[in-house]
């Protein structure tokens, strides 16, 4: 796994998201998940200024943000590829999937590229099970895959990564 | 206000569920739609449109259910029946453009069905949509209006009788009298639980105190369920309307939370714009109706926790803490949210209230078994052709939900195994148990359990006990930990079970699971724990010899657990076509014109390439 780049957080910031919930204890799920929303993940400090705000201890805040499998406490890639592996899909080969990604980007489940393009996330059910196997990437649904349609996928995705870098 | 109401009816010209004066084109937007490229034939049908000057309404939907035939586009032209069009293409749609509006008529090659309307004519020579087999055996409560209408516009769900219940309920009834009618529907908790939900209002309106709380379920957790998405994605004002009235009946409740799992994004989108309207529409806030109930609604998305569907963990979750149960009692009805009498329906319970207010319980009850009121919704996946959503009276045989709505199994030489249903929590139904009415109590007679209505389909291909280790490792990684049993239980069984798909299994493995399970289901706190442990007794009692074939054979029948797979060809089925012999990415297949195929065991990656490839199932 590659070394990562934590992001900077200010007290500012926090003391901004906690005010946006009253400062109420009862919206901390909440609240974690809008910093989520802003770094893309919890970064240790801002766990550190949720608890000041609001008073909480950390232990507590540690036990919160540990107990929900979608707060994540590392930066992720750009692209998560969520392959749902939930009942319909894995009787109909999600573990290949799975498999696949790990072969062609050298990852495994939780991890990131070293370049932070790809990261690779096998989540229990997105509820599109007619569709099986299935993954959902940035918000969008990908219906009825199959391992080679998985790298034509990741092949899509690196295509598009280049050409936002590139100069207009 | 009543006034107000009127108005909003008359304003509706144009509407989804009944004739229109436009021609409409309705695209199937919910998830699957939308996975199966339904953004891009919307803008396609845009430019379409745009290019011949068409006047047309073009509406987004939700889903009707037809999973497996989506993207679904339905026309409706002015005095005709609405046409139904399945998987279509950006290719197809040229034509069913040409057909309508150039020709007058519809593309016959690409069309399902029609669906009548009041008032319209029918096309000659296409089958209405409740003759088709898939339709034939259903009947829609919940969700009626699903697929039918736009669940972005509140007018066209004022259109389809869209809070009338409420206005009756608010004008017409007492809070008292709203319970009485649920409870003579005899509806029951439809995410699994099975509660009278008519009790429940009871209780809850029985609790002492101002303060109540309503909160709807919508953390729909079991993988292979996907019925609470579809209604919230496709009718979210009937949701909506289900928690309005239950805050009237359980005494004035002020405040209701909608608990949604963050895995439903669409979800959620529909859920703010349906609450936002219904807020501008007086049908949220203060006086409500012109009444004296005041409710809004807030929305909270899980973090990822399956066991937050399990009642008190929500409310855990809702006030910020870790999602763990706690013991019942205190029950939410006279403990809940903040402390306070709180009442907890799930999403489609909450959908079947204002049908059941405005054409009565007594109605309701008229469908369904005799313990099992009404009508169950079911996500239908797996090795079965017609997969989607539908909805059945409860009581309705298994065999038909699978053969004949179902359509049967996917590969036709591949038969069925067994019927995976509930979940994590449920177990597997074989062959023999096809008869079995499906309602709360037959199923659970049958060894699994109705729950919130996944049906997952087998055929032989597939390994019971990979299944059974599948839902355990589930059910383990989502243990909260709090209670011993479930925790260290859990994990000892799949340990036991890990070992018997590797081909390390142990004489005495079946005992000591079974043993197992009895102490994890008689001593967990909650329901996850004591569930969790259905799917492993279910597929013992049904499948012992496929277990024993793992445990002493060393054998894998579905051919599914890697260390147990031995691929050979069968020299008598062996056509010598040599289609295996190229696929095989590692080189381990061998084939000469004319000779039968072979298998080097040891260099396989059992990758199955070659019995896919197989088109004579010559390699086993």
């Amino acid at each position: 796994m590659a070394e990562t780049k934590h992001a900077e957080v200010t007290y500012e910031d926090i003391e901004e998201i906690c005010e946006e919930f009253a400062n109420r204890e009862g919206a901390v799920v909440q609240i974690l998940q809008k910093v989520q929303e802003k770094y893309g993940y919890v970064p240790a400090d801002a766990i550190e200024f949720v608890g000041e705000v609001l008073e909480i201890p950390k232990s507590k805040m540690y036990g919160v943000l540990t107990f929900y499998s979608q707060f994540y406490q590392e930066p992720r890639g750009k692209f998560v590829l969520k392959i749902c592996v939930g009942t319909a899909c894995h009787v109909r080969g999600a573990g290949l999937l799975v498999d696949k990604v790990k072969e062609e980007l050298h990852i495994e489940p939780g991890e990131n590229t070293e370049d932070m393009l790809f990261t690779l996330e096998p989540v229990a059910c997105l509820g599109s099970c007619a569709l099986a196997p299935m993954a959902m990437v940035q918000g969008t649904a990908y219906a009825k895959l199959s391992a080679d349609k998985m790298v034509s996928l990741i092949r899509q995705f690196e295509e598009e990564a280049v050409k936002q870098e590139e100069p207009v | 206000m009543d006034i107000m109401l009127t108005e909003t009816l008359e304003d509706v010209s144009v509407s989804s569920g009944m004739q229109t004066e436009l021609p409409v084109i309705h695209i199937g937007m919910a998830t699957c739609g939308l996975a199966s490229g339904a953004r891009g034939l919307l803008e396609l049908i845009k430019k379409e449109v745009e290019k011949r000057q068409l006047n047309v309404r073009i509406v987004p939907t939700g889903c009707i259910g037809m999973c497996h035939n989506e993207p679904l586009v339905d026309v409706t032209m002015p005095g005709k029946y609405r046409v139904s069009y399945k998987n279509v293409k950006p290719m197809t749609l040229n034509q069913i453009f040409e057909s309508h509006f150039g020709k007058n008529e519809f593309a016959k090659k690409y069309a399902i069905c029609q669906i009548p309307l009041a008032g319209a004519q029918p096309y000659e020579g296409l089958p209405l949509m409740e003759e088709m087999p898939f339709f034939k055996g259903q009947v829609k409560i919940v969700t009626k209006r699903c697929g039918m209408i736009d669940p972005l516009s509140i007018e066209d769900y004022i259109a389809m009788d869209g809070y009338k219940a409420l206005r009756k309920a608010l004008t017409s009834m007492t809070p008292e009298e709203v319970v009485q009618e649920v409870t003579k529907s005899g509806l029951r908790g439809r995410g699994g639980g099975g509660f009278p939900t008519g009790l429940k209002w009871s209780l809850t309106q029985k609790s002492p105190g101002p303060e109540k709380y309503v909160v709807c379920n919508a953390d729909e957790g079991d993988p292979g369920a996907f019925m609470d998405r579809s209604v919230l994605e496709g009718d979210p004002h009937a949701v909506l309307e289900g928690m309005i009235i239950a805050a009237y009946a359980v005494g004035g409740a002020k405040k209701g939370y909608i608990y949604c799992r963050a895995e439903y994004p669409l979800a959620i989108r529909h859920l703010r714009k349906a609450i936002e309207d219904a807020r501008s529409r007086s049908f949220l806030g203060n006086n409500i109706l012109g009444t004296d109930l005041c409710f809004d609604l807030e929305i909270k998305e899980g973090a990822g926790a399956y066991v937050c569907g399990e009642e008190t963990a929500l409310l855990a979750s809702i006030m910020g803490e870790r999602g763990m149960p706690w013991p019942k009692p205190p029950f939410p009805a006279q403990k809940g949210v903040w402390g306070k009498p709180s009442v907890i329906n799930n999403v489609e319970t909450l959908g079947n209230i204002g049908h059941i207010i405005l054409n009565g319980g007594d109605w309701y009850a008229s469908y369904g078994s005799e313990k099992t009121k009404g009508t169950k919704t079911f996500a239908l996946t797996g090795s079965i052709k017609n997969s989607g959503l539908i909805e059945v009276p409860a009581g309705t045989p298994l065999r038909e939900i699978i053969f004949s709505i179902g359509g049967g199994m996917v590969e036709k030489k591949i038969p069925f195994k067994a019927a995976q249903l509930g979940g994590p929590s449920g177990g597997c139904i074989p062959v023999d148990g096809l008869d079995t009415p499906v309602d709360f109590e037959n199923v659970v007679a049958a060894g699994a359990i109705m729950g919130s209505g996944g049906i997952v389909v087998m055929d032989e291909a597939a390994c019971i006990v990979d299944t059974a280790k599948f839902f355990l490792k589930f059910t383990q990684d989502e243990s909260c930990g709090e209670c011993t049993p479930c925790r260290v239980g859990s994990k000892i069984m799949l340990d036991i079970l890990t070992r018997i798909t590797e081909g390390k299994g142990q004489e005495g493995d079946l005992d000591e699971l079974v043993r197992l399970s009895m102490y994890v289901k008689s001593n967990s706190l909650c329901g996850l724990g004591g569930a969790a442990p259905n799917p492993v007794l279910s597929t013992i009692r049904y499948f012992r010899e496929e277990y024993e074939a793992h445990i002493r054979d060393k054998r894998c029948p579905g051919t599914v657990c890697n260390d147990l797979i031995k691929y050979v060809v069968i020299e008598e089925d062996c056509t010598t076509c040599g289609l295996c012999e190229p696929v095989c990415p590692s080189g381990s297949v061998t084939w000469e014109k004319g000779e039968v195929a072979h298998i080097d065991l040891t260099t396989c990656i059992r990758c199955k390439a070659c019995v896919d490839a197989c088109k004579f199932r010559a390699i086993i």
